[in-house]
């Protein structure tokens, strides 16, 4: 089946499906021949793809205390004894 | 204790709080241990245990009837490219830019933890198992107990509205012009 060209609506409107992964093959392969010929899609979508690795490294810098283990470990003895 | 980690990141990034976090980690394993028996081999135990940790922590909010600081009509009508629109209106585009080059990056990690936190619950839940695993649609709506589609809108309007909040956070710190047109930072 052969798709028609989006428009850059149409490709804006799959612009956080396509970042995730989660178009079908047609739909991400349409998308991507949008982007080879539009400055200006392509300009936003790196923009997206930018903010959104940068959210997901600041967000998952954390480290857990370091006696958690230790208090999960005796929380789970005292209720495997109860 | 592999998951330890990952769930009290999870943990943090839901309450906002380490107490918190550590509390509903807390919780969570213990409820974990007394149904242990739910769990069924051949499953993600990452998958049940998340799913553990989230219902633990809606049942914490509602019991402390904690709500996020911000109201969600105020962020209902965050628009598509949100930050992406605002920065070239701010004209802090430039079509030559690094990408990497943007708002959020310039932005400390409790600021952006911060404009997190101001989500709505249900919004901030879907899209805090986004941005702490490289999850698929599918997986978040197997741990949240939702169709598919609940997770692609919920994970849109919540991708908008963090924009946004991320957009007003960056406002208040000075590092975008601020719409009143005061504490303007030169960027």
């Amino acid at each position: 089946m052969t798709l028609d060209r989006y428009t850059c609506l149409e490709t804006v409107r799959r612009l956080d499906d396509y970042l995730d992964r989660e178009l079908n093959i047609a739909e991400r392969h349409e998308v991507e021949r949008h982007l080879e010929t539009c400055d200006r899609c392509l300009h936003r979508f790196r923009f997206e793809a930018g903010v959104l690795e940068e959210l997901k490294a600041k967000l998952r810098r954390v480290n857990p205390p370091e006696n958690l283990a230790s208090r999960l470990r005796d929380a789970l003895r005292t209720e495997g004894n109860g | 204790m592999d998951h330890l980690a990952p769930s009290y990141r999870l943990a943090l990034r839901l309450t906002g709080s380490s107490e918190d976090a550590e509390d509903l980690v807390q919780e969570a394993a213990l409820r974990a241990f007394r149904f242990r028996h739910t769990f069924q081999k051949g499953t993600s135990f990452k998958s049940w245990f998340y799913r553990i940790v989230v219902n633990q922590f809606y049942t914490s909010t509602r019991r402390k009837r904690h709500t996020s600081t911000t109201s969600l009509d105020s962020l209902a009508d965050a628009t598509d490219i949100f930050l992406f629109a605002r920065s070239a209106d701010a004209g802090l585009l430039r079509p030559d830019a690094d990408p990497s080059a943007n708002v959020v990056s310039r932005m400390a990690e409790d600021d952006v933890a911060r404009a997190l936190a101001a989500l709505p619950d249900e919004f901030r839940a879907v899209a805090t198992l986004y941005f702490m695993e490289d999850m698929s649609y599918n997986e978040i709506a197997e741990i949240l107990d939702v169709p598919i589609g609940t997770v692609r809108s919920r994970l849109h309007r919540a991708r908008h509205m963090l924009q946004k909040q991320l957009w007003t956070v960056a406002e208040e710190l000075g590092i975008v012009p601020s719409a009143s047109g005061a504490g303007a930072g030169d960027a």
